[in-house]
């Protein structure tokens, strides 16, 4: 009881002495851990989007309004001769409209203007492998009573590529600020050290373990760092509850792709704490290393 | 309790502080280390505590060998040896009780033996009427019997004193020897490095004589010596 008093009141002393510096060190921290969240919540969005989308990668053969019943039965025999394509389903113009009329249930100003029959029929051709989109949909365009082959695949395409850039870049300026927070930490304890050599001498003089004199200030280190990842925390939760949900309550589309289980967060969280504990450490045990030897 | 076997102290640059000297000290002894400034006499203390390793023989304190003690039993070596400086090596933002009670503390002392050994210890030392006085607030004996007080209150079985009266008045002096003569008799082993003549010849304790490193003198009940 009276050791953990006493290296209680040893750091909360430490960090009183230090306040500008613990200040610094604690924003470092935070704005780190900061960065490296948004790195996961950026990769829980990609995951999302992909996988709302990653099922609609199918390639969609929009037909002619003229084409005949041979064309359209020429059109589905070519498509499933494809060996890249695994299921072909006709959606006829009437079937459009109703999908039509589902998707925008809660906007009925959209479809209630537009006449039935003026979405055209089309093919919807699932593919084994979504790189193929493009592929099946270069051969299909220009064939006889197709007005238009479209593929969603060079979005997700596009999508993940700027999101793997994105996340390394942030993911390398999160790490330079996290060896920028290890080192203020490491040079708020130096100081710390500095101002009780006093204390340090005689406590190594009547005989104090290493771990007595050095429990302190590994403690500043990791209550530092603790705080910045908590803050750090505490932003992405106040983020995701004020910012992502409305958001996504208000732009339907946004929805599925800003929501996130309450699991995902707490790893998110347990990610940021685990980081900061570990970088206050370091920075602890960098000032102790060169500062506190026998 | 202590024992040290042609040892040979070499600081980085080649400058040989101990050139080879053998000393045998028994338990509940009373030393003098004497010799002009630069004779070896703070690096044969600073080899007792291990805060010097000798560059050949061997320290022996309170029957371990020095050389095979583990980097972290140093601290329990110390605990078994006091020590006493010049400048007394207070702390002035703590009062008597604390800079005494620190001394416990940080080796994991409970709260209620240092409730019970810290005023015990400085009624010993005569400062029982001074627990809340800060260092500045005391004459220089009364800062050196704190700090001995401080070295003896976990009753090491030796206590260490780089010239303890260095910074004190003669008659001053007296009463920290009185001090330093009592906790003796409890059979403490006292290792004092001086230069103070008076004190010496007055105590007429054993007196080893260092000179250049190496000793030229071990007499028991001895002088400062002529000349020195």
């Amino acid at each position: 009881m009276l050791r953990i008093n006493y290296f209680l009141s040893e750091t909360i002393t430490n960090l009183r002495r230090n306040f500008l510096m613990t200040i610094a060190a604690i924003s470092t921290v935070a704005i780190s851990l900061l960065l490296l969240g948004g790195v996961q919540i950026l990769g829980l969005i990609v995951r999302n989007v992909t996988y709302t989308w990653e099922a609609k990668v199918e390639v969609s053969v929009f037909l002619l309004d003229t084409a005949t019943q041979n064309e359209i039965n020429d059109i589905q025999s070519t498509l499933i001769g494809y060996d890249e394509v695994a299921e072909v389903t006709f959606v006829s113009k009437a079937e459009a409209y109703e999908e039509f009329k589902r998707i925008y249930r809660n906007q009925p100003e959209l479809y209630e203007t537009l006449p039935e029959d003026s979405l055209p029929a089309s093919f919807r051709v699932k593919l084994h492998n979504a790189d193929d989109a493009e592929e099946i949909d270069a051969r299909i365009e220009g064939a006889p009573g197709v007005e238009e082959a479209r593929t969603g695949g060079e979005v997700i395409k596009r999508l993940l590529q700027v999101n793997s850039l994105l996340r390394t870049i942030t993911f390398a300026m999160s790490l330079i600020l996290l060896i920028a927070a290890a080192a203020l930490i490491a040079n708020a304890i130096r100081v710390a050290i500095y101002a009780r050599r006093d204390e340090i001498g005689i406590m190594k003089l009547v005989g104090a373990t290493n771990w007595f004199i050095r429990i302190p200030f590994m403690l500043e280190g990791v209550f530092a760092a603790l705080s910045g990842a908590l803050v750090a925390g505490l932003i992405v939760f106040l983020g995701n509850a004020l910012l992502f949900s409305r958001v996504g309550d208000a732009i339907q589309f946004l929805g599925p792709v800003l929501s996130f289980s309450t699991g995902e967060l707490v790893g998110v969280l347990v990610l940021l704490v685990g980081v900061g504990i570990a970088v206050g450490l370091i920075g602890s045990t960098l000032a102790l290393r060169r500062f506190l030897e026998v | 309790m202590i024992k040290l076997i042609d040892v040979v102290k070499e600081y980085k640059g080649g400058v040989a502080a101990l050139k080879g000297i053998s000393i045998d000290v028994e338990k509940g002894e009373f030393v003098f280390v004497v010799g002009p400034s630069g004779s070896g006499k703070s690096t044969f203390l600073k080899l007792l505590t291990k805060e010097e390793d000798p560059s050949s023989g061997e320290v022996y304190v309170a029957g371990k060998n020095l050389a095979s003690l583990p980097k972290w039993r140093v601290p329990y070596l110390r605990r078994n040896v006091g020590c006493v400086f010049q400048d007394f090596k207070l702390l002035p933002n703590k009062t008597v009780f604390e800079n005494v009670a620190f001394a416990l503390e940080v080796i994991g002392r409970p709260r209620s033996v240092i409730q019970r050994q810290v005023p015990q210890i400085l009624d010993l030392v005569g400062l029982g009427e001074k627990l809340d006085r800060f260092p500045d607030e005391l004459s220089g004996g009364e800062q050196q019997r704190v700090s001995v007080a401080r070295a003896f209150v976990n009753r090491p079985l030796i206590l260490v004193a780089d010239e303890p009266t260095g910074n004190l008045d003669p008659a001053t002096s007296v009463g920290i020897m009185r001090l330093l003569d009592r906790i003796n008799r409890t059979g403490t082993t006292i290792v004092m490095a001086t230069h103070d003549h008076a004190i010496v010849d007055s105590m007429r304790r054993r007196v080893i004589e260092l000179e250049n490193g190496l000793i030229v003198r071990d007499q028991s009940r001895g002088i400062y010596g002529v000349g020195g």
